[in-house]
């Protein structure tokens, strides 16, 4: 457990438990299964601290501490729960939620976009007190095709500004303004095209509140089968992020990045986040075809296929000899598809001119 | 005079520490305010990403963004200047804006215009003013940090010399840094920036620190309203803070030091540039100061207009160019403060108080308080007495003789109805606690704290819910915005002594005790912790005018 093999103990709800130097709380906690609620928390991320809903009960200490964001230290006496601790989980609760114009939203939103209202539903924190003002402002008029900023929910958690300068490097995003008036905003308050933005749709996935959502998935919101979800690769290119796609009946409608794919843990690019639409578009092709004399292109068999492009690299080759060949593969393809490409062209047809697609 | 070009800016400040808010200043004096194109050349120029460049400028109120920016006029709308018409001056000037307490309670209304600060109650009457020197008090209590202030040309280094100025920082140099911090702790010196943390304890935990540079850090940002007191010393005494900067840096092996000075005292900046060059004429300030092998660079640095950036991390975060923040803690600045490394943030207050502890002695600093109590304080008075301004109090003076002996107490016919403590921070006292004895137990004990010692006095004749309405708007719009607690907790308390909320009394009692309780104890940092003091206060003295303002 430990790197250095060092083992430090503290007390946690009564139970004396092992820790590694560096250790937060929450993350000792969490092993133990402890359900500590958080909100601006996301493992891959360094902890922020702004929800509070973390906070445990520290002795020695005059007020709680936020788990996520103290370092254990030997000997600290630690109590995950207690009435008032749960007190102030559910008034802050209830506080988000009076911020905020609705706390059930689609799942087709994004990965994250269901904890806010599992947390409510488990404090039962959706009283209508606190009614005031909303916060968050729905930035109407970024009509991008991949991400709907739908702020009118957002709770200021900013994981998505944090996701996208520490994971991705794009600092696409970022928070104006102060307290109750803060905002995510893109430089100059411009729109998301205009910014350094990748849409790789890491911020879609960690919004906790489904503020920022996936627009291609919400395409299929009014679809009435339920929501499967089925492991896969992503295949575009050879870093191979596991994804899960997201369908509804035979119908594939969303994908969402792996959180434990050990490639990715969670990142994606926007081919990989966005551009699924060719699995079920209407020209993807089902059935080999061969040009016929017409100059039209007729469905056929795959000898007749395979024959006819055999054919045409020898007439090729004996024409304009071996260097005229160049063959490039195809960066969904499996490896071994790779590997029997390049000896295909290097050995049938003794050039080095080969390469593949992927140099995203 | 050619205007300097983009490129002459950036290339003045991208190698000098703590660049960023001196280069938007540059672009925002130049200009008036800050175009698109000087952002992009900042963010260029300093390798900040572009998007969160433009965040942080949005996050202090004093950058405008289009013109006519800088010029113009801000008006004080905060408690005080409330009660002397700030908002019908605000109404009488062309394309006037807010801003909170500006630090000037002690007189008129504040208006900064570019780089001037007028003062006035209305348009005709607007002049610029210096500070108050703060005058003696009546009862003759010898005083530690306003002891030389009065001495003639004391805010000129010959002055400041002739009235022992630096004689303690000769002292010291002759010395050695483990003596300097015994004899700082020995006379329980304590912040007076509010949270009171013992300076000794806090110079030797960076000392013993590893990473080098180290750096102290001053803080002249004084954003809490009613507090006045470091503008009074800073104009008058500047040298006195430069001494206490410098004995500060040789205690702790710290060859840098940052003045962060609020936006508000521009006036006060030029002053302390002119005294900084002096003292590096005089070689108090640079290389091998004093002919010792003590070396220390000193810079200001000037805010923007953020309450906020008192609060330390947030400052060492906005030194530092970076969001402002407040920082998780631990670690703590002593470890962990500016570019990560060990730093001693103190206030103004507390570092002015060293050189004459060091010319005088632990035991006098001790002696200075009243029955057993250690040291004296500044607290800068405000509002309805006849004689507002900043008195050194020794610690244990019984508020009651501030009020009504030192400052004359209400004017004819008016009976003292509250006052607030630490500023805004400590909420109100009123009734049978105002005969509290001035010292950080005695007022924390009656729910309240002295804090960086800010006291405004509201008679009788003031609408005290409106009081608390206007406190909470205030907080409201301080929050970082970073932690939840705070960030809506203020707005639906501000709502709620807005007329918002429940209209059944009960109810309303609930959710503003559950709110103030939830934000007391989990925010993030004080600012949040502190608010709720404003409502629970007016609940525990004013539940007649609650009912009122709730049923009504
Ligand atoms: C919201 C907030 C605002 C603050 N503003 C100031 C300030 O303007 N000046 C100041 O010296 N300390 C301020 N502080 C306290 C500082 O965080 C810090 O404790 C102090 O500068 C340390 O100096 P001292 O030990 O000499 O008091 C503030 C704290 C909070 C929470
Ligand atoms: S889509 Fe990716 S690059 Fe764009 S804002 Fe979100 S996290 Fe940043
Ligand atoms: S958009 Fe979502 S992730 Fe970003 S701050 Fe708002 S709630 Fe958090
Ligand atoms: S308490 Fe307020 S000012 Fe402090 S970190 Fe939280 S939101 Fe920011
Ligand atoms: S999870 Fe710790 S503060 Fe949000
Ligand atoms: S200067 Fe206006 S309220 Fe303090």
């Amino acid at each position: 457990m430990s790197s250095n093999g060092i083992q430090h103990q503290l007390i946690l709800d009564g139970e004396e438990v092992n820790f590694s130097a560096g250790e937060t709380l929450y993350e000792i906690a969490e092993r133990h299964r402890k359900e500590i609620p958080t909100l601006c928390y996301d493992p891959r991320l360094e902890p922020f601290g702004a929800c509070r809903l973390c906070v445990v009960e520290l002795e020695g200490a005059r007020n709680p501490v936020a788990s996520c964001t103290t370092k254990a230290t030997a000997g600290m006496v630690v109590k995950t729960q207690s009435e008032p601790v749960e007190k102030y989980r559910k008034t802050l609760l209830e506080m988000v939620v009076s911020e905020n114009r609705e706390v059930e939203v689609d799942p087709l939103r994004g990965y994250a976009s269901q904890e806010l209202g599992k947390l409510t539903d488990r404090y039962q924190a959706r009283t209508g007190r606190f009614k005031g003002a909303q916060s968050g402002q729905l930035h109407a008029t970024d009509d991008n095709p991949f991400i709907f900023r739908d702020y009118d929910l957002c709770i200021s958690c900013n994981r998505c500004v944090r996701v996208c300068a520490e994971q991705e490097g794009d600092h696409a995003i970022a928070a104006m303004g102060r307290g109750f008036h803060k905002q995510i905003t893109t430089e100059f308050n411009g729109l998301l095209k205009d910014s350094s933005c990748t849409f790789c749709g890491q911020c879609v996935q960690t919004c906790p509140t489904g503020a920022l959502a996936d627009k291609k998935a919400l395409r299929a919101a009014e679809l009435p089968e339920p929501l499967q979800k089925t492991r896969s690769v992503c295949p575009y290119c050879g870093v191979g992020c596991s994804v899960d796609l997201l369908s509804k009946g035979e119908k594939l409608v969303g994908i969402h990045p792996a959180m434990d794919g050990p490639a990715n843990e969670g990142a994606l690019c926007v081919k990989g986040q966005f551009a699924f639409d060719f699995v079920q578009h209407t020209d993807r092709l089902s059935m080999p075809m061969v040009r016929g004399d017409d100059g039209e292109l007729h469905e056929t068999d795959w000898d007749t296929a395979l024959d006819r492009a055999a054919d045409g690299f020898a007439k090729t080759l004996k024409k304009h000899g071996r260097h005229s060949i160049y063959g490039i593969a195809s960066g969904r393809t499996p490896s071994e598809a790779n590997y029997t490409m390049q000896q295909f062209i290097r050995r049938g047809y003794g050039t080095h001119y080969i390469d593949n697609c992927s140099r995203a | 005079m050619n205007s300097p070009t983009d490129e002459d800016l950036v290339a003045n400040w991208r190698d000098e520490p703590a660049p960023l808010l001196p280069l938007l200043h540059a672009f925002h004096d130049r200009d008036g305010y800050l175009s698109e194109e000087s952002i992009a050349v900042v963010s260029a120029g300093l390798k900040i990403p572009i998007a969160e460049l433009f965040a942080t400028i949005t996050f202090y109120h004093h950058f405008a963004r289009e013109a006519p920016g800088q010029s113009a006029p801000r008006v004080c709308t905060g408690p005080i200047c409330a009660l002397h018409g700030a908002d019908a001056l605000l109404a009488s000037l062309d394309g006037a804006t807010p801003m909170p307490c500006a630090g000037r309670c002690d007189g008129p209304i504040p208006v900064i215009k570019g780089q001037q600060v007028l003062i006035g109650t209305n348009a005709e009457e607007l002049a610029p003013t210096a500070s108050p020197l703060p005058v003696a008090n009546p009862d003759g209590y010898e005083e530690c940090v306003f002891a030389d202030i009065r001495a003639e040309g004391r805010s000129t280094l010959a002055g400041y010399r002739q009235s022992g100025g630096y004689t303690a920082l000769q002292q010291a140099l002759t010395q050695s840094p483990p003596e300097l911090i015994a004899l700082i702790t020995d006379s329980q010196l304590a912040g007076r920036g509010g949270a009171g943390f013992p300076t000794g304890q806090k110079w030797q935990a960076v000392a013993n620190a590893s990473g080098e540079p180290k750096s102290v850090v001053c803080n002249a940002d004084e954003g809490e309203p009613g507090c006045f007191k470091d503008r009074a010393v800073l104009e008058h005494d500047p040298h006195a803070v430069l001494e206490g900067m410098l004995l500060a840096a040789f205690a702790t092996g710290s060859t840098r030091g940052f003045i962060y000075l609020r936006y508000e005292y521009p006036e006060t900046c030029a002053l302390l540039e002119t005294a900084i060059a002096e003292a590096r004429t005089a070689n108090l300030i640079g290389d091998n100061i004093l002919g010792s092998d003590f070396s220390c660079e000193l810079y200001i640095r000037r805010g923007a207009g953020a309450y906020i950036c008192g609060e330390e991390g947030s400052l060492l975060n906005s030194l530092e160019g970076k969001h402002p923040y407040p920082r998780n803690r631990p670690p703590f600045p002593v470890t962990h403060g500016f570019e990560d490394l060990p730093t001693a943030v103190n206030n103004v207050e507390t570092l002015v108080s060293v050189p004459q502890i060091v010319r005088r002695g632990a035991e006098w600093y001790r002696s200075l308080g009243l029955d057993g109590r250690v040291g004296t304080k500044v607290i800068s008075l405000s509002g309805d007495v006849q004689r507002p301004g900043n008195y050194e109090v020794p610690f244990g003076l019984p508020l009651k003789t501030l009020l009504y002996q030192w400052a004359g107490g209400p004017a004819a016919g008016r009976q003292i109805q509250a006052v607030t403590m630490a500023g805004l921070s400590g909420g109100f006292l009123a009734g049978e606690d105002l005969d509290a004895p001035l010292d950080e137990p005695s007022i924390r004990e009656r729910g309240s704290m002295l804090g960086a010692g800010g006291i405004m006095v509201f008679d009788d004749s003031r609408n005290i819910v409106d009081v608390a309405r206007q406190a909470m708007a205030f907080f409201a719009e301080e929050s970082c915005g970073k932690c939840f607690p705070c960030r809506i907790g203020t707005q639906r308390l501000e709502e709620r002594l807005s007329g918002g909320g429940p209209t059944d009394l009960a109810t309303w009692q609930t959710e503003i005790t559950d709110i103030g309780s939830a934000m007391k104890a989990t925010s993030a940092c004080g600012l949040g912790m502190a608010a709720p003091f404003i409502t629970d206060s007016l609940l525990k003295y004013f539940p007649e005018q609650v009912a009122q303002h709730v049923q009504s």
